[in-house]
């Protein structure tokens, strides 16, 4: 599904946001990303998502290189991938219906088809009665499954997800979590950049560390 | 959390797998692409819901968005509207042809007959339009009229005006008409054809001069208005900058984050193109009241002609398409700036 291959990230700036970074994540896989703040997880997405264009090495997923990948293709593949944001990056002029449907609208399915995949994406995460609502009127928590709806509701092979449970309180993050794995075992790989790990821990999933840049572990978490 | 949270989550999706392992890929129960049909319904869905989403944004700021409009209806109602006086003047100077009528002035011995015989002659040679015969005694006639030398008139022993023929030719251009001049003064009992081509000359210049004036300006205030357009939508773009940056990272593509700012545009332009139309039709009639007054003192039944339904349509469709550029040149600027972050 994922493959770096000696893949990095070197700004302008001089900074090095990732250094020859290798590793492959498989299909339907369920993974962390972990370290630090400036470890490089934020960088790892953000080239996962086509944001940013590795300076060298090969970044390959699902077999499109994404060194080599044009402009124009780059709103089909992010098609193709699911994201969650710490801070939800929902739409507060529209309800939560409208927010989950945005990306079945932007891929041009009938208005049917919108209402029976949000209503199903809303019933995943538990929030089939607040379609009507707007997130502000929404917990941080109902906020975030909201983003997680928004982030499933097309189907993608790959979902990612940044520091999700960064604002949740821990029996909230470990029920945000629980939508994760259940995300995963329809098939969808899940990628997490957390520094929760405690949190980390008790899910039993692999995870990489990074610092600095550079991948220092790859292993099941806890361990 | 709300008081009125849901029942935990992982209670309300699919059980856990019971044994770990390399998670096993589930076909969704609706995986059926769609058909042509509902592809085609979703695209005229998807237009009708960014124009009724650009309306609403409009409507919320009545007061903005109906002044943006004003201001390029002014805009739009400058050159249109001198244009439309230059038509007016055009139709009050009269017709081309008629300001440049050639006279033929007949020897004294041409009888009616033969001044018959010959315009039945001029009308048939090519650029002629139209051709009259005045007899000497008409002349004499008017001449006595509008002169006031009635009675010193009448002891003239014979009449001293010759007949005339007064040709119209059927095109307006120098050479020709001086071309037309010649074969015509050739012609059997004409003493001499007289062509005033320094009214036509005058009449063209001063129209011309008015084209030109008019072209000026229209360009000047297209500009502006594509100005005014590209800077209301780039405010909108700003107001919208974190739904375009959450659009592109869902997979947006640049032309579905364009078009509700393209709609935008051209609601703005419909908006301006009805104001126009109206602040021209409302300004003509108000100016119409006095220009039939000042007519009817020299004796014509002269009168402005509104705002003709093609060009108010015209005008509409210019407006129309005006906002819509000026929408797609501010978003294709700023498109770039839009990159998630």
């Amino acid at each position: 599904m994922i493959r770096f291959e000696q893949v990095g990230k070197r700004y302008p700036n001089g900074h090095v946001g990732l250094h020859e970074l290798s590793f492959r994540v498989r299909r339907g896989e369920f993974l962390f990303v972990t370290g630090h703040s400036g470890a490089g997880k934020s960088t790892l997405l953000r080239l996962l998502l086509a944001m940013e264009r590795p300076t060298t090495g090969k970044l390959l997923l699902a077999g499109q290189d994404l060194g080599q990948i044009s402009t124009a293709q780059i709103p089909f593949l992010r098609r193709q991938i699911g994201v969650v944001f710490q801070n939800h990056q929902l739409l507060f002029d529209r309800t939560v219906f409208n927010n989950v449907a945005l990306p079945l609208q932007i891929l041009g399915l009938s208005k049917a088809e919108v209402t029976k995949r949000v209503d199903s994406a809303l019933e995943r995460v538990a929030l089939s009665d607040k379609a009507e609502l707007y997130p502000g009127d929404l917990s941080t928590g109902q906020q975030q499954r909201v983003g997680i709806a928004r982030a499933i509701v097309h189907r993608p092979a790959l979902l990612l997800a940044d520091e999700p449970t960064g604002n949740l309180d821990p029996r909230l993050a470990a029920e945000i979590m629980g939508v994760f794995e259940d995300i995963n075992r329809l098939g969808t790989s899940v990628l997490i950049a957390s520094h929760d790990l405690a949190l980390i821990a008790r899910m039993r999933h692999r995870m990489l560390t990074l610092q600095r840049g550079r991948l220092i572990g790859d292993g099941e978490a806890g361990v | 959390m709300s008081a009125t949270r849901s029942p935990k989550v992982s209670e309300r999706v699919a059980p856990k797998a019971s044994e770990p392992g390399p998670p096993k890929k589930k076909k969704h129960d609706d995986d059926d692409g769609p058909g042509f049909s509902q592809l085609f319904n979703a695209w005229l869905e998807a237009h009708r819901s960014s124009m009724a989403d650009s309306l609403r944004r409009l409507g919320k700021q009545p007061i903005g968005s109906f002044f943006t409009c004003l201001v390029m209806a002014v805009a739009l109602s400058l050159p249109m509207g001198l244009s439309l006086l230059l038509s007016n003047v055009e139709r009050l100077g009269g017709s081309w042809q008629r300001a440049a009528q050639i006279s033929l002035y007949l020897q004294l011995d041409a009888s009616s007959s033969e001044g018959q015989g010959l315009v039945a002659q001029i009308k048939e040679m090519p650029g002629v339009a139209e051709a009259e015969y005045i007899s000497r005694d008409q002349a004499l006639n008017e001449f006595q009229q509008q002169s006031g030398l009635g009675e010193a008139l009448k002891e003239l022993p014979e009449n001293p005006l010759p007949g005339v023929v007064l040709v119209t030719p059927q095109e307006v251009d120098k050479a020709a008409l001086e071309a037309l001049r010649t074969r015509l003064a050739e012609l059997p009992k004409v003493q001499q054809a007289q062509l005033d081509l320094v009214w036509v000359e005058r009449l063209a210049a001063i129209l011309k001069l008015g084209d030109r004036f008019v072209f000026g300006l229209t360009v000047l205030l297209v500009v502006a208005l594509l100005l005014v357009i590209g800077n209301t939508i780039r405010l909108h773009i700003e107001n919208r900058r974190t739904e375009i940056e959450v659009i592109k990272l869902v997979g947006g593509t640049d032309s579905y984050v364009r078009r509700p700012f393209l709609y935008m545009g051209a609601l703005y332009g419909f908006g301006a193109g009805i104001l126009s139309w109206g602040v021209l039709a409302f300004g003509l009639d108000w100016l119409n009241e006095a220009v039939v007054r000042l007519a009817g003192l020299y004796g014509s039944n002269f009168s402005l002609a509104g705002v003709p339904v093609a060009d108010g349509l015209s005008l509409l469709l210019g407006a129309v398409l005006l906002g819509y550029i000026g929408a797609w040149i501010a978003v294709a600027r700023h498109l770039r700036e839009l990159a998630p972050r």
